[in-house]
């Protein structure tokens, strides 16, 4: 009998312990596929909210950071068939972009095409709008077009949402 | 009296094999779930993955579609021309995704040039797919012609010699979704996928998978 219990408790055990650890690799294969597609390219870090003159012209500066091992074109790439970096405020939005002030690129070169020259942005990047606000508290949807690559890939051109809680005193 | 300990020894050794049967399909419907789980990802999404080479050379795409009939299609040409997939049937095929604003892609562009002319004598064509409308309404007419603007420029400065198709992103769900350019897939004499590339890889690279097609 009591060699019975033990064959009882034993059982028990051993496949408890195989499932806990099945299912433990179960996550952690799950976690480590699709090495290569990236999907967000670049992130809106900062402002979300400021407070600006009404209706005269007001400097904000745009915080922006690009996903590791990826670049993105400057605003002036160095051929016209690149993708150059822009960011916009739509009409309507109770905010309208006086003009915007790029950061110079990088120069940067393909390990394989070590002549050909890209002006790029890596890492964060700034880029400085300079707004007219109408009174009152708008959130603007500004948007950045880019066009992201890696060095032996690129990702197709992206718009994202820059959203600004603008407030016009 | 003696009868009891034989009952309790039956019931133990019955308790333990339901136990047992309990775990055994409960680890059978964990597998099960987690088999369709799979299916329906690489399904819905269709996307491949990254496996590393043997020697941790270039790592090599492995696209769902290897080894499946490669998705059926007609564009047009740059010349207005209606071009199918079909009709190449018999021929070794690199369908090639590119965009003029991919780095990579035109870095490549001159090594198929090179390969389509090395092997179009033995049964070898290229069909260029242009992905350059990607954010292109249907009806942005003035948009879709400055696309094939660009396209036909680069196809003449690199006097490419093989049909370069319009409107790539209206078949791209088929192959995958394409989130990275260049994409290539190889298709053998009788329109099946033999093999996939991601990402700029080398001109030998390239050369290996064609001749993998040629000889399917």
């Amino acid at each position: 009998m009591r060699f019975l219990k033990g064959v009882f408790i034993a059982t028990i055990a051993a496949l408890a312990a195989g499932v806990v650890a099945a299912h433990g690799q179960g996550l952690g294969s799950n976690t480590q596929s699709r090495p290569l597609l990236k999907t967000d390219a670049v992130r809106y870090l900062f402002p979300e909210q400021v407070s600006v003159p009404v209706g005269k012209p007001s400097q904000v500066a745009l915080h922006f950071r690009i996903a590791q091992g990826l670049h993105i074109n400057s605003h002036t790439p160095t051929d016209d068939f690149l993708i150059p970096t822009e960011f916009s405020i739509p009409e309507g939005s109770g905010v309208r972009l006086d003009a915007a002030t790029y950061p110079a690129g990088t120069v940067m070169t393909l390990p394989i095409d070590p002549t050909t020259k890209l002006s790029v942005y890596t890492g964060e990047f700034i880029i400085q709008a300079r707004i007219v606000a109408a009174a009152g508290n708008h959130l603007v949807q500004g948007k950045l077009h880019y066009q992201a690559c890696d060095q032996n890939q690129c990702m197709p051109p992206k718009t994202i949402t820059v959203a600004i809680d603008v407030i016009g005193k | 009296m003696r009868s009891i300990p034989v009952r309790r020894n039956t019931l133990v050794l019955g308790a333990t094999l339901l136990i047992l049967a309990i775990f055994a399909w409960a680890g059978w419907a964990n597998w099960e779930y987690r088999r369709q789980e799979a299916e329906r990802l690489l399904a819905g999404v269709g996307q491949g993955e990254l496996v590393p080479a043997p020697g941790g050379g270039t790592p090599q795409y492995v696209s769902p579609l290897n080894g499946k009939p490669a998705p059926a299609f007609e564009l047009k040409d740059l010349s207005g021309n209606k071009v199918t997939l079909e009709s190449y049937r018999g021929k070794a095929v690199l369908i090639n995704f590119w965009a003029t604003w991919c780095g990579p892609c035109r870095i490549e562009t001159p090594w198929i040039v090179e390969l389509r002319n090395k092997y179009a004598a033995q049964g070898f064509e290229v069909l260029g797919v242009d992905t350059e409308g990607d954010d292109l309404q249907k009806n942005d007419t003035a948009g879709w012609a400055k696309a094939a603007a660009a396209a036909g420029k680069f196809v003449a400065e690199e006097k490419v010699p093989y049909p370069v198709l319009l409107d790539g992103d209206s078949i791209s769900r088929d192959y995958g979704g394409l989130d990275d350019l260049p994409t290539s897939f190889f298709v053998d004499r009788k329109g099946v996928v033999v093999a996939a590339q991601v990402g700029l890889t080398s001109e030998s690279d390239i050369e290996s998978k064609i001749e993998k097609a040629l000889k399917q």
